[in-house]
Order: structure tokens, then C-alpha cells, then sequence
């Protein structure tokens, strides 16, 4: 449906942040995020940054499934 | 063949490709040493020649780490050389699109002396040709070469065996992520080159630890996932590749993330792929690693006789995946 | 692979329980499951059936009429993500078009597509805008834009889908839903509460392996009790309200219509179209554009393959007539697509 990319966030300028994913950089909207920040990890899709994240996987399938056992 | 027209497909050097070749020309030019390999193999006199021609049309035509001139090189010497020949000549022919700058022509010209130069081939004839504008996408080069075969040396795609291992000499897709991105068309940045390189050193040294090995490919065009689809068909056998074992760097890894595409699929134009018994192939890649063009060679998987004419992967959770036939024009998937 | 993903994979290829059907609605995760080989570590009494949640395969064959309309009688240069150009329409696909002609880009981004209006105010820029609520908001921040600068050259021609809809549609298809991660990382959970208050069960699952397999794993163990289960498995990205800027661009751009999705005909109040108030950027009446009707090739079942009635191998011009090179059906040509995927990764 949808493919997503995490990336990190370089910068942020005017609605728009440079994002990093293992060294290609791209600006990408940045209006549907409040408080964006250097460093912070995005889920970026087609051009627009959709969702403030954690950047692993691992944590969370943890957590996922400590709930399960 | 069902299309009616040439397309872009037919120029992705898939399986369209290979159709096309296989109902067009090789209907109307086949002879005993017309090949499926990278260049013909012709006995003349006591030794045995290679022949190989070229077509450059790279858009744009310069790019990090080449232009189209260092390219229409190194590709027909690479050719030559995955049939264990050592490139002798070389010929040119410009095809110039009017109002194409003379100095952009000067450094192209620069750039392929010095790569034949350090390919140890020499230009010996060329033809030049100027379309008006618009008739052509400012130049286009084709090259031929000649060099004669190693007596040691006996490479094809059909001599894949079972047990053999593939090893490739460095990471995938670098050319095909570098004009991607040299096109702006994604407004993509990354800091990735080409990995255009002459492989004729390359080869050489591979004799230096072993004159068995079977097939050498250089992976341009379609990439090393075409490259292998078409041993795999060649030698009739399968090829079983491990993903962890794949090297990538991670800014094409990157780019192809944003993109949706694969990067075994991206070209390369200074990788090789050779398949070599496996006993063998651990001394190949220690020597390989010594050289300029293939410090991150690696044994990536090996032929196997189930799956003829397929090439599976051993994923991340130790599934085993049909790797996609390769085919068509190279779209970026979004969505 | 980390000591969970070991665990959850574990879960899957032990399962002992009842027969189960499983629905992924997104493409994307068809795409991953066959990537990584998912299929092949699943017991047979666990059945993964792909859904209708790639972009590109509900597009209906009149939608890409419409493009190829505006491209060849209006001469508009047409935008659109890569994978729709090679989607059929009744005559040609746009890469047929272009081959004619027609003007047509790739684009990365809605976004890229306004600016390349900017730089070239002499041409008439048209993006084909579809996608799932994931998409949407790149397509309404286009409008947008292009409303605030004034842009006389830039317009949308709208296929836009939601799912709530879709799911009522395919009630019964499945024991359970992979729901797609990134349209609920929009959305948010409560459509899932909703679902499962109905009695309809699924996980929200995230893309990579680790969270594929997890996801699969929480299915499995809360499938035992029989009763209906709803459990977040990518909270990373999914956050129970969604993403409420998103939420709120969208109903101020757009608005529900009927609309339709091929192989499922018209399901009401699926589709999004621009508010009157975006007029000028709707490609439809900034052309007068005709009603133009797709007529699909009836041999094809993508249809029925998208409610998952059968599998792409059931079809008769699966794999023969139909192929990625020579696509019948949009599930072919989307790497997404469920034909495309078992055509190209089938078989081991």
C-alpha cells in the first residue's frame, strides 16, 4: 500500500526537513509533525514525513512480545 | 513477440532483451560463432581471439567517477576480458549531436586514453559522425575491441556447475544509483559513485591462483541479479544466493529504500561475477581483495542443480525466495 | 534475525491451532511477505491471502483512460508514481501513451510535481493522485500548496481510496487482517476497536521482518481462545489517535465520494474527491472532462484474486497471456500486486 522509510532528520527549515536514510538525503515535508527536531526518526512517505517513530524494530518487538508470553 | 514496437523494455537488458535478440537478430545473423556471451570467440591461426562490440547512451553523460568516454572503455574491455582475453585495439565511433560543447568532447576523449592507457589497449581507428539537433541525445559512443584469449584461460556462461561458488568482487548497483541520481529527476542526494573501473588487471590476477574457473560476467546493464538469471539458463543450473552475504553500500541501500527498487538489479560497470569451484574460490577472493577494483569481493552463494534456470535467495529469516525475473523499464515504486 | 523475531518464528512454525485464514490488506506487506520467503515457514493450516490494498491494483481502467485523455486531447504533461505507467487502460497503458506522445514523469513526491509546475508555468502539470489514506495527505498538501501560490498550471486528477469502507466489503474473507501499518500510522486504532467490536479480528503490523513475523505470531496465539482480538504491533510508527495534522488537512482538501475499485465495483463513500472549494486544482472540471467508462479484458479475475475468491494462479491468463512484461490486470504490474508477486517469487 504504501512503502515507508525511516529516516533520520537533519535539519528543519519552513515546514521542510532533510531526512537521511544510510546517507541519501532527501527534504521532505515536514507540516503534518509538530515539533520536529534534528535527530529525531521519521516514517517518510511519498515526500512527507507521516509519523514520528523509534528507530528500531527491536525494542518494540520486545515489548510485542513480552505481552504475548 | 507480441509487441509491435521497440519499447524501453526491450532496452532494460532483461528477458524483453534477451526476446528481442533471440527473434530479431539471432534469427537473421546466426552462424557458428555468433554468442550469448560477452564476446565472440574466433580461432584464427595458432590462437584464439575475442571480439566484442558496445553501444554508449548514458544520459547524463557525465556522472561521478566517469563520463561517457571512460565507460565506452572500459565496457568493451571488460568484455573482452570475462572471455580471459587480454584487450589488444580498440575502435571508436562518435555518433555528435550538433551544438555538443568541443571542450565537454576533449575531456571525454581525455578520459578514454587514459583508461585505455591503464587497460593496456590501444585506439587504433575511430569514425565520427554529427546528427543534427534533436536526431541524437548529445553523443553516443560505440567501441569495438579485439584480445587475444590465455591459452589457460577457457570461460562461459554455459560451464556452471553444481557446488561451484558465485563470487562477486565488490558491491552491487553503485553505476545504476550514481545516473540515477545524476538525472535529479527524485531530488535525491547521496555521496555514491560509479564503480566504472577496466577489469582487465582484475582477470589477469584471478590466473594468477587458478586456471579453473568457469564463467566470468561483468554485471552491467540489469545488474547482478540479470547476469545470474542468465548463467543460471545458460548452464542449466540454479543459483542459490545468501542475502546477508550481498555487499551494498549503504547510501545505494538507501537510495533503492526510498525508491522501491532492488539494487541487484542496478547496473554496474566495474563488478564481475565469477562462478569457480568452491574449493578454489576462498584463494580467488583473498587475491581478489588485493586488488584496486575488487577490495569487497565476496562469495555471495553457489550453483546448485535444483531450480534450473532460477535464482533463489536465502532471506534474513532463513526462508528460502525466488529472486524476480528480471525485465522491463526500472520504475521507482511509491506507492 | 534478533532473539524475539527467533521466538515469533518459532510460534508460527509450531502452530498447532485451528485452520486459519489470514488477510494482508496492504501491498506492501505482500511484497515484504514474499521478499523475505514468510510464506514458506507456514504451517499448513495457515493460508496468507493478499488483499486489495495496493494503490495501483484498485485503480480502476478508466482512471488511466482519463490520464491518457488529458495527456494526448489536452496535452498535459502528466505526473504520477512509477509504478501506474505501466497499469492497463481499455487501449493502452501511459506507457503506451508516451510512446504516442504523451508526456509522462515519474515523481518521488505530489510535492516534486507542484514544483516542476513552478519551473515550468508554460506547461500544464497534472498529477494522478492515488493512493489510501497513507498517500492522501502528500496529494491534499499538493492542492494546497498549489492554492496558496496561485498556480494556474497544476492540478489533480483523484483516485483517492479510505478503507473503512473496504473492509465492510470484504467482510468474511478472512479469520483475520494484517492491517496496513501506515495507514493506520494516519488513521490511528479506533477503525480496528470498531472492527473488532463487530467481531472482526487483526493486528496492525509493521514492514520489516522482525515485525512481520511478530505480527504473525500475536495472530496466531490470540486466534487459540476464538474470541475477537485487536492488538497494535507497530506502536513505533502507530499511535492510537493517528496523525491528527493529517487528519485534519484531509477533510479540509477533500471530501468522501462513491468510487471504484477495480474488480470490487463502486463501494459508496470509499473515495475522496477535492472540495468545491479546490475547483480550479481538480483536473476533472478544470478540463470539462466527459464521462469516460473503462472497459476491463473479462478474462481477468484480478477482482476476484483482490477479495482473495481465488489465487493468482487460478486466473487463465495467469502467467500465459498476463505477465509483469504483458499485464492484463493491474495486480500484475505493481510489484505489489498479488499476481505480479506470486508470478515473480512462486514456485520454491
Amino acid at each position: 500500500m504504501c512503502v515507508g522509510l525511516s529516516a533520520k532528520v537533519v535539519s528543519v527549515k519552513d515546514g521542510t526537513a532533510l531526512i537521511d536514510a544510510n546517507g541519501a538525503k532527501r527534504e521532505v515535508s515536514a507540516d503534518l509533525l509538530e515539533e520536529l527536531e534534528p535527530g529525531d526518526y521519521v516514517m517518510v512517505h511519498a515526500g512527507v514525513a507521516i509519523a514520528k517513530i523509534t528507530e528500531s524494530d527491536e525494542e518494540e518487538a520486545n515489548d510485542v512480545m513480552e505481552g504475548l508470553l | 513477440m507480441s509487441d509491435k514496437t521497440v519499447t524501453l523494455a526491450h532496452g532494460a537488458g532483461g528477458k524483453q532483451t534477451s526476446e528481442l535478440i533471440d527473434k530479431v537478430f539471432k534469427a537473421h545473423f546466426s552462424n557458428p560463432q555468433f554468442t550469448a556471451d560477452d564476446a565472440a570467440v574466433l580461432n584464427i591461426g595458432d590462437g584464439r581471439l575475442a571480439m566484442s562490440t558496445d553501444g554508449f547512451i548514458v544520459s547524463p553523460f557525465e556522472f561521478k567517477g566517469g563520463n561517457i568516454g571512460k565507460l565506452s572503455i572500459c565496457g568493451t574491455v571488460n568484455d573482452l576480458s570475462c572471455m580471459g582475453a587480454k584487450p589488444l585495439y580498440l575502435t571508436c565511433a562518435f555518433v555528435i549531436e550538433e551544438g555538443f560543447p568541443l571542450d565537454k568532447l576533449e575531456e571525454i576523449a581525455a578520459a578514454m586514453e587514459k583508461t585505455a592507457a591503464e587497460a593496456g589497449v590501444k585506439i587504433v581507428a575511430g569514425d565520427t559522425k554529427v546528427a543534427g539537433k534533436g536526431q541524437v541525445d548529445k553523443i553516443f559512443i560505440t567501441t569495438t575491441g579485439i584480445g587475444r584469449i590465455m591459452d589457460n584461460a577457457d570461460t562461459s556462461g554455459t560451464y556452471a556447475k553444481p557446488g561451484d561458488a558465485v563470487i562477486v568482487t565488490g558491491d552491487v548497483g553503485r553505476h545504476g544509483c550514481t545516473i540515477l541520481l545524476a538525472r535529479d529527476e527524485y531530488g535525491i542526494d547521496a555521496d555514491v559513485d560509479s564503480d566504472c573501473a577496466p577489469l582487465w588487471g582484475t582477470v589477469e590476477s584471478l590466473y594468477t591462483v587458478t586456471n579453473d574457473i568457469h564463467t566470468i560476467r561483468d554485471a552491467t546493464r540489469g545488474g547482478v541479479g540479470t547476469v545470474l538469471y542468465e548463467i543460471a539458463e545458460q548452464s542449466n543450473v540454479g543459483v542459490r544466493l545468501n542475502a546477508a552475504d550481498i555487499p551494498v553500500d549503504p547510501a545505494v541501500k538507501g537510495v533503492c529504500g526510498m525508491l522501491g527498487l532492488e539494487p541487484l538489479y542496478l547496473a554496474c560497470e566495474g563488478r564481475l561475477v565469477i562462478i569457480a569451484p568452491k574449493d578454489k574460490a576462498p584463494a580467488l577472493v583473498e587475491k581478489l581483495r588485493e586488488g584496486k577494483y575488487s577490495k569487497n569481493a565476496a562469495i555471495i552463494g553457489e550453483i546448485t542443480a535444483e531450480n534450473a534456470g532460477r535464482v533463489v535467495m536465502e532471506t534474513e529469516i532463513g526462508a528460502q525466495t525466488m529472486l524476480p525475473q528480471p525485465g522491463g523499464e526500472l520504475l521507482p515504486r511509491i506507492c | 534475525m534478533n532473539e524475539q523475531a527467533k521466538k515469533a518464528r518459532d510460534i508460527i512454525t509450531s502452530y498447532k491451532g485451528r485452520p486459519l485464514r489470514i488477510m494482508e490488506v496492504c501491498g506492501t506487506h505482500t511484497h515484504e511477505i514474499f521478499r523475505i520467503g514468510l510464506r514458506k515457514l507456514l504451517p499448513d493450516n495457515v493460508e496468507l491471502i493478499s488483499g486489495p490494498g495496493c494503490p495501483v491494483c484498485v485503480t480502476p481502467v478508466g482512471f488511466i483512460d482519463e490520464a491518457i485523455w488529458l495527456a494526448l486531447e489536452k496535452g498535459c504533461v502528466i505526473t504520477t508514481f512509477g509504478d501506474l505507467i505501466r497499469v492497463p487502460g481499455t487501449e493502452m497503458p501511459l506507457a503506451g501513451a508516451r510512446a504516442k506522445g504523451a508526456q509522462v514523469r515519474p515523481v518521488y513526491s505530489p510535492l516534486d510535481a507542484v514544483e516542476m509546475a513552478r519551473q515550468n508555468p508554460d506547461e500544464q502539470i497534472v498529477f494522478l493522485a492515488v493512493g489510501f489514506e497513507t498517500t492522501t495527505p502528500s496529494a491534499c498538501l499538493a492542492a494546497e500548496t498549489a492554492k496558496k501560490e496561485g498556480l494556474k498550471n497544476f492540478s489533480l486528477l483523484t483516485a483517492n481510496k479510505t478503507m473503512p469502507n473496504a473492509y465492510a466489503a470484504l467482510e468474511g474473507s478472512a479469520d483475520a487482517f494484517l492491517y496496513p501499518g501506515h495507514v493506520n500510522a494516519i488513521t490511528g486504532t479506533a477503525i480496528c476497536e470498531e472492527l473488532k467490536a463487530k467481531g472482526v479480528s487483526g493486528v496492525v503490523a509493521g514492514f520489516t521482518a522482525s515485525e512481520l513475523l511478530t505480527a504473525l505470531a500475536v495472530i496466531l496465539k490470540n486466534a487459540e481462545s476464538g474470541e475477537p482480538f485487536f492488538v497494535n504491533c507497530y506502536p513505533r510508527v502507530v499511535k492510537p489517535e493517528g496523525n491528527p495534522s493529517a487528519q485534519k488537512l484531509i477533510a479540509k482538501v477533500m471530501e468522501p465520494c462513491d468510487t471504484e475499485w477495480r474488480g470490487l465495483g463502486v463501494i459508496p463513500m470509499s473515495g475522496m474527491r477535492l472540495k468545491t472549494e479546490y475547483a480550479d486544482f481538480d483536473a476533472r472540471k478544470k478540463y470539462s472532462m466527459p464521462e469516460i467508462k473503462g472497459r476491463p479484458n473479462p478474462a481477468c479475475r484480478c477482482g476476484d484474486v483482490l477479495q482473495g475468491k481465488c489465487k493468482p494462479c487460478d486466473c487463465k491468463v495467469f502467467g500465459k497471456v498476463c505477465t509483469p512484461e504483458h499485464p492484463v490486470g493491474a495486480c500484475m504490474v505493481s510489484d505489489e500486486g498479488a499476481c505480479a508477486a506470486y508470478y515473480q517469487y512462486g514456485g520454491v
